[in-house]
């Protein structure tokens, strides 16, 4: 997979959520999976379809997720409840967003699929014939990981 | 030395959301997030306005909005909706009231639907994340 794919994710997962959070958000190290890799407990997915086409997973523990959709709502919130729920497919909403419209910018056209969430214990991720790309983003509040499967159509 | 006496108030400002009369303005909320429609619930409250209905997509706003009519003042519109995108839904509202005063809601990247809106009527675009100033100062700018 070309790591320019990644790097718009990358930055708007920064840009937004240092803005939402209003927090230090830091980088950490990309690396690269190729099969089989669990998955922490609150996923919000997009897909990708056109010239390049596969998927993004922001990944994250339940407690994260719970924090950080608190902040966001400026309430202390205690569960993973339908506001938990749309506040974090909201958060991937924004981030995809501003990833793809530099994506675009860069001259790759595709689609989206709104995001989809996924929450439950002792999941995985399988990936066929395409490897992914992974950010960890660390934040006081918890750590999301950019789960990035993306390649150009044969 | 002690001040026996309450600082002035300076800057004191009426709330954006009132009218001179001490009315609040009226705003149909129309978005199928949940987060959403919160947020933009606390902001326009916290400064007087009444949300007086909120809908989850644009079907159910454009009924909201014929039922609300004259009592709304303003729509907020989110882009990206199940059933109907609320291009098409601001253009249905702008077909039964021409003056009417609604506000798109986007993410990033859908410059074309916004210009879009912009051509049917709409009187102005917030690109989300949204936050207080952006919202307060779009709303009102709409209202005048």
């Amino acid at each position: 997979m070309r790591v320019e794919y990644i790097n718009p994710f990358v930055e708007a997962a920064y840009n937004v959520l240092t803005e939402v959070l209003a927090t230090e958000v830091k980088r950490g190290n990309l690396f690269l999976k190729s099969a089989t890799k669990p998955v922490m407990g609150v996923a919000a997915i997009v897909g990708l379809a056109g010239e390049v086409e596969g998927r993004v997973l922001f990944d994250m523990s339940k407690q994260t997720a719970i924090k950080i959709a608190s902040v966001m709502n400026m309430e202390e919130l205690t569960e993973i409840d339908d506001l938990v729920k749309a506040t974090i497919s909201e958060l991937a909403n924004m981030i995809t967003a501003q990833a793809v419209t530099k994506l675009h910018e860069l001259g790759f056209k595709f689609d989206l699929t709104p995001p989809a969430l996924i929450t439950g214990d002792n999941m995985e991720i399988s990936d066929q014939e395409v490897e992914a790309l992974i950010v960890p983003m660390e934040s006081p509040h918890g750590n999301i990981e950019i789960n990035v499967a993306v390649r150009e159509r044969s | 030395m002690k001040t026996k006496v309450d600082f002035p108030t300076i800057n004191q400002k009426d709330p954006d959301g009132r009218r001179p009369d001490g009315s609040s303005y009226r705003v149909l909320v129309v978005d199928d997030s949940m987060f959403v429609t919160k947020q933009i619930g606390q902001i326009l409250t916290s400064e007087g306005f009444e949300v007086v209905a909120t809908a989850g997509d644009g079907e159910q706003g454009v009924e909201k909005y014929k039922e609300l009519f004259p009592n709304v003042d303003l729509v907020t519109m989110d882009i990206t909706m199940p059933k109907m995108d609320g291009v098409t839904a601001l253009e249905k509202i702008m077909e039964f009231d021409k003056n009417a005063k609604v506000v798109m809601i986007s993410a990033l990247g859908k410059q074309d639907l916004v210009k879009q809106s912009l051509l049917l009527g709409a009187k102005n675009y917030i690109v989300k994340p949204l936050d207080r100033t952006k919202v307060l100062e779009r709303v009102v700018s709409s209202l005048q």
